[in-house]
């Protein structure tokens, strides 16, 4: 009796651990593998933010097939190098569609790019989700879906939240100083931000553009200190936001408040004058982000992959996160229609809501564009962290005045 | 057209039907896309080439011209609804006069040459690309082409992309072979070895060299447009980045930027290389592999893949006899009618370099038929007489004539062809062109206006003359200075000229060479050319001249038969001293 | 109308940016003009020195007078053994701008492989530090920096005029078989010009590794405005790149500071094609 006890337990036991193996060899992904094709910059000039849009990438496929891949295939991701050219990216869509004969397209990195690859992806009707594209306006095709989710009018939307934010402190800056490079994004939301200034009857005493790849700003830092409005503006690409802080300070001059557009978030977060910059973003590390999808699993994987590529700053933000949110319309995408037709998937993804890492994104509106998801975030103790809206702030954080 | 010439035109017409074919046929739209890539470069490089690389002219402004076609197809098709293919028109007329205007200023000034023609034309990009990214023309946005209908020469719009580079590509090769093997060509071939000799020879630089521009920059405007299409989406960044500039060339000089195929063979190189690793993991260190293949092709290659493969080729097979030419040609007589011989006559010339007074109101004249020595101490002006005679300086002041005809104020090369030749004292062949060349250039663009067969024949019979048949085809640095010399004569003489100055030609030679070179002058003044030779050596003026004229500071301080003037004391004061007139 | 302290601190600014166009300019033009060699590189070097201050600052602790000190014997070695390449091969100075700029991707792939694509910055102290003059500011980093290329030129130019290797070396450069008859030997005179050129390469890097922040495409940023003032400058002329480099930087601060600054290079050029074309002889 006991022994036959003992025998069915062990039974059981070895049952169990045989059910427990052989479904977890069935859910390894098998099959010939779902190949998912893009380029990014790897060199040029744009490379030092694509380094970032590749370890995205990269972790995401991993931990796609760690699970059960997509339809339970392994995935594979084809990255080619475009040289910051969008030219080459042109024709290396092409590559990948007719020679390489991928399943489905990633976006390249930066607006130019990703015009270029959308012109291709539209001649051969493929979806293609992207990352970094900064002018709605001009994205008309069909079955395009951005994850820089700046809304369909960002010229519009940013700086009012962005000023909406500085209106709620308990000293609302009565002028706004605006300084922008002639980078076409950059250059469009900038000339939106005076519109929007000056209807909220914000006076601008100084409206500046530059050249995009301007090496000397002493000229225009004087300009600004003469100007000393209660913000300043700064529609920088990278580092012109941090050439222009220093430059400003060499005059012994900081701005009681300065906005940065597109800045490279390390640099300037770190940096002895980046004291209380703000900016905007769709993602930070800290709560309520961490708690959307993925955000848990994917935010340490990014920070030690990262830190492994000797990046100076490795952190989730704008840029990886919306990099994850577009990997995760893809996956979404496939695995509720289980297809991999490009137009079974456009259709789905314009009639559903898909919950991503930086919030729930929907494609219904004008040009594919849903809602604006960008948040104002500031430089507080060397780190970012979401000061507006409210309900996204950091735990206990607001907008500090200067 | 030659049969060389034919035989190059069938090559690219099979060449524009097999690819056009290619495409017809259904090529993947990647390998249709990557090799209009390559056709742009092939047709940006060959271009730059047909004129920096013939004339010499390092431009840096290629760029300039490309994104003003790029501009003009954007803004036209946008703006104004133009459908695409006669933007195209637009696009390499506009940039073809942007490249005449600034040639136009830049040229007439002697001094922008080398480096700094070189930052002219890159000032020039950047100032374009200035007010483009200023104006309405971008202002900033960028232009966005992608509402732009696509002619369907095609099924695909890449496919019609495809046979407008292709198309392209072909034209403007066969617009560099075109180039190169005519009058055009020779001359800026000629600009680029020695422009001023060219112009005394006879080459218009001004012309070709605008011309050459021109033609370079139009193309250059034609394969912006059709890129534009191509990107779609033009801004101020990426059509003027030093990428163009720069990338011409270097193309340009890996494949040889004097043949018409070099920049088309080094474009296909370098345009290959760039997608040679574009996959991911292997971009940053692929690229630096290509850069190591290039350095190492160029620096066993120094002068150009497609020179070098030549110059292997004819070592492989035996070169060809040329037959020996016919004996002496006569000179003025048995030519065109209407060219009588005329006086060479200078009336009061004054002539200044800064604050030096090289000539003061000097006469002479060289009466047909005359041999006229022209002799002094040096620094007397003699060579500055001839400078301004055949119109390598202006003079400031004074009247200089053949006959009838004022040479003064004239272009040099003008005055060549009314028929006043001249040889240099320190010889100044054209080092890239071999003896026979230099000769034949000579006579293709002096008084005598030959064929290029003419001018070969003519060039072999004043060879011949000279001494110097059996040199015909070594190249100036492989001749001795008395080689050298005789060449300068040839090449004189092979202009026809009615008048010829001489520079100094027996300097230097030994007494067997110098009895040699006074029978040859002799032999040219039988023919019926007027000689005005300049001369230290005593003995040979003495026994040449007719008539001496004696320059001291810029000054005739005497003139006669050469026994007379030789002996009038103020003469003999200027050239041995006080103590000595006596 | 923009205030005289405006146009004041505008011109200040122009002339301590022209001084690093200065410097940069100086080596390129001393081996450009004497060694009649391209060197397209010479700005790969400058960036490689900026990474290696860097690197010696942030990982070693070095202070960057320290790092520059270290670089200066390392890059004098580069260039010596880059002219080495040259004269083995008998490169020209057709076939060295190609050379160079092989040569400069190779060290842009390099760069990129060890520091990564992304940004650097090399944070000092005295990044920020101004001195006042008046209502004026200047700035203490770009004091220096054009104060160091001042010294170079003239340092540079006394060199050639009275050492007896300069002297050598532009007479080399003139007309290389003559002085070669006079017993100037041309190849250890350009080997040594070679390394002062990299050395000076190297120094510029030093400084803009501590003004600005540093990413591997950055060697393309000076290409274009470093050539021009080389050119109006004048080939193997230091003072005249110094010069040059002022007056570009002033004429390009001073259109900021007036109108809208997407405009200055536009005023820049111009000023520049119209010396050019009027009075070429100034040139």
């Amino acid at each position: 009796m006991i022994s036959l006890q003992r025998l069915g337990c062990r039974g059981v036991v070895a049952a169990l651990v045989l059910l427990g193996f052989v479904t977890t060899v069935a859910a390894a992904p098998s099959g010939p593998p779902v190949r998912i094709g893009s380029t990014l910059a790897l060199t040029g000039p744009l490379a030092p933010t694509a380094l970032l849009h590749k370890i995205a990438g990269e972790i995401y496929v991993e931990e796609l097939n760690k699970a059960n891949g997509l339809l339970g295939r392994p995935v594979e991701w084809v990255l080619l190098d475009d040289q910051s050219k969008p030219d080459v990216a042109r024709s290396l869509y092409e590559k990948l569609i007719t020679v390489d004969k991928v399943d489905l397209l990633m976006g390249p990195y930066a607006t130019s790019a990703i015009l270029a690859a959308m012109g291709v992806a539209q001649r051969y009707q493929k979806m293609l989700p992207h990352h970094t594209f900064g002018m709605p306006h001009l994205a008309k095709y069909e079955m395009h879906f951005p994850t820089a989710a700046f809304g369909p009018e960002p010229q519009r939307t940013l700086p009012t939240t962005v000023f909406d934010a500085l209106a709620a402190t308990s000293k609302p800056p009565r002028s706004v100083a605006i300084v922008t490079s002639k980078f076409p994004s950059a250059q469009h939301q900038s000339s939106g931000a005076k519109e929007v200034a000056e209807k909220r009857g914000l006076k601008v005493p100084l409206y500046l553009e530059y050249e995009f790849g301007t090496r000397d700003f002493g000229a225009i830092a004087a300009r600004i200190k003469d100007a000393s409005a209660d913000v300043l503006w700064i529609g920088a690409l990278g580092l012109d936001g941090n050439q222009i802080l220093e430059a400003l300070k060499k005059l012994d001059y900081t701005p009681p408040r300065h906005f940065h557009l597109f800045p490279a978030p390390g640099p300037l977060a770190v940096a002895p004058y980046g004291k209380l910059a703000l900016s905007s973003t769709v993602f930070e590390e800290h709560p309520p982000f961490l708690g959307n999808p993925g955000a848990a699993r994917l935010v340490p994987l990014f920070r030690e992959r990262a830190a492994r590529a000797n990046v100076p700053y490795p952190h989730v933000d704008t840029q990886a996160g919306g990099s994850f949110a577009a990997w995760q319309l893809l996956e979404a995408a496939v695995t509720a229609t289980k297809s991999l037709d490009d137009k079974v998937l456009g259709q789905w993804l314009r009639k559903n809501r898909v919950p991503t890492l930086i919030g729930t994104l929907r494609f219904d509106g004008p040009n594919n564009y849903g809602d604006d998801l960008f948040k104002v975030k500031q430089v507080q103790d060397g780190k970012w962290v979401v000061v507006w809206p409210r309900e996204f702030a950091a735990p206990g954080a607001r907008l500090l005045p200067p | 057209m030659s049969p060389a010439g034919r035989r190059v035109a069938a090559a690219l017409a099979a060449a524009g039907i097999g690819l056009g074919a290619l495409a017809a046929a259904g090529l993947p739209a990647f390998y249709e896309s990557f090799l209009y890539l390559i056709f742009s470069w092939i047709a940006l490089a060959t271009s730059w080439a047909i004129f920096s690389g013939y004339a010499g002219y390092f431009s840096f402004g290629h760029g300039a011209f490309f994104g003003a076609g790029m501009y003009t197809t954007a803004t036209l098709t946008t703006a104004l609804d133009v459908p695409f293919l006669p933007t195209l028109l637009a696009a390499g007329g506009l940039a073809a006069l942007l490249g005449a205007g600034v040639g136009a200023v830049v040229f007439r000034v002697k001094r922008l040459r080398g480096e700094l023609f070189a930052l002219l034309t890159l000032a020039v990009t950047f100032v374009l690309a200035t007010i483009v990214l200023n104006t309405r023309i971008d202002g900033g946005p960028g232009v966005y082409l992608s509402a732009v209908p696509m002619p369907g020469l095609l099924a695909s719009p890449t496919g019609t992309l495809y046979l407008l580079g292709l198309g392209l590509a072909l034209a403007t090769v066969g617009a560099a072979y075109a180039v190169a093997h005519s009058r055009l060509g020779l001359g800026l071939f000629a600009i680029h070895d020695d422009e001023d000799v060219a112009e005394v020879e006879g080459v218009p630089t001004f012309r070709y060299k605008l011309a050459a521009f021109a033609l370079s920059a139009g193309i250059a405007g034609v394969a912006g447009g059709i890129h534009a299409m191509y990107v779609s989406y033009v801004t101020v960044g990426e059509t003027f980045s030093i990428t163009v500039p720069l990338y011409v060339v270097l193309m340009s000089v890996l494949g040889g930027a004097r043949h018409w195929l070099g920049p088309a063979v080094g474009a296909t190189l370098i345009g290959a290389s760039l997608f040679a690793f574009t996959g991911g993991q292997q971009a940053i260190l692929g690229r630096a592999v290509v850069a190591l293949a290039l350095i190492l092709v160029i620096l066993l290659l120094p002068e150009g893949v497609v020179p070098a493969a030549l110059r292997r080729w004819r070592a492989w097979r035996p070169a060809a006899r040329e037959a020996p030419a016919s004996a002496t040609p006569a000179l003025v007589s048995d030519r065109q009618p209407g060219r009588e011989a005329a006086a060479l006559e200078c009336h009061d010339v004054w002539k200044a370099f800064g604050g030096i007074q090289a000539l003061r109101g000097v006469s002479l004249q060289v009466a047909p038929g005359e041999i006229v020595g022209l002799v002094g101490p040096n620094g007397s002006g003699k060579t500055t007489l001839i400078n301004v005679a055949s119109g390598h300086y202006a003079a400031d002041r004074g009247r200089i004539a053949l006959g009838a005809v004022t040479l003064a104020g004239r272009p040099a090369h003008a005055i060549a062809g009314l028929g006043v030749s001249r040889t240099y004292q320190i010889p100044r062949p054209f080092a890239h062109f071999t003896a026979l060349e230099n000769v034949a250039l000579a006579a293709t663009f002096g008084a005598a206006r030959c064929s290029p067969p003419q001018a070969r024949a003519e060039a072999r019979r004043w060879l011949e003359f000279t001494g110097l048949g059996r040199r015909a085809t070594a190249l100036p640095h492989e001749l001795n200075l008395h080689e050298r010399k005789f060449l300068e004569l040839a090449r004189a003489l092979a202009g026809r000229p009615r008048v010829i100055l001489l520079d100094e030609v027996l300097s230097g030679l030994n007494p067997a060479e110098v009895a040699g070179a006074i029978r040859l002058i002799r032999q040219i003044h039988a023919g019926g050319v007027a000689i005005l030779f300049v001369e230290h050596l005593m003995r040979a003026v003495l026994e040449l001249a007719h008539r001496v004229v004696v320059l001291n500071e810029g000054e005739v301080i005497a003139e006669g038969r050469p026994h007379e003037a030789m002996r009038a004391p103020r003469v003999v004061e200027v050239y041995l001293g006080r103590t000595h007139v006596a | 109308m923009p205030s005289l302290t405006l146009l004041g601190q505008a011109l200040v600014s122009g002339l301590l940016a022209g001084g690093i166009y200065g410097l940069l300019a100086l080596g390129l033009s001393l081996s450009w003009g004497l060694l009649r060699l391209v060197n397209l590189a010479h700005f790969a070097l400058a960036l490689l020195g900026a990474y290696l201050t860097y690197q010696l600052g942030t990982a070693y602790h070095l202070s960057p007078w320290l790092a520059a000190a270290a670089i200066v014997p390392l890059f004098f070695l580069l260039g010596l053994g880059l002219h080495a390449v040259f004269t083995y091969f008998r490169v020209t100075e057709f076939t060295s701008l190609l050379v160079t700029f092989g040569l400069t991707v190779i060290l842009e792939s390099l760069i990129q492989w060890f520091w990564t694509a992304d940004y650097r910055r090399y944070e000092t102290p005295y990044a920020t530090a101004s001195a006042r003059v008046g209502p004026l500011f200047i700035p203490a980093l770009e004091l220096l920096a054009c104060l160091t290329a001042a010294v170079l030129s003239l340092a540079t130019w006394a060199w050639l005029r009275f050492t007896y290797v300069g002297k050598a070396l532009r007479a080399s450069a003139e007309d290389p078989a003559m002085a070669a008859a006079f017993g100037v030997n041309h190849r250890v005179q350009g080997f040594l010009l070679s390394g002062v050129s990299a050395t000076y390469a190297g120094i510029a890097g030093a400084f803009i590794a501590l003004i600005s922040t540093l990413a591997p495409s950055q060697i393309w940023a000076w290409v274009g405005v470093v050539f021009a003032v080389v050119i109006i400058g004048g080939l193997a002329n230091p003072v005249g790149a110094l010069l040059a480099g002022l007056l570009i930087g002033v004429s390009e601060s001073v259109t900021m500071a007036v109108v809208t600054p997407a405009w200055a290079p536009l005023v820049a050029f111009s000023v520049l094609i119209l010396i050019l074309v009027a009075r070429p002889e100034r040139v």
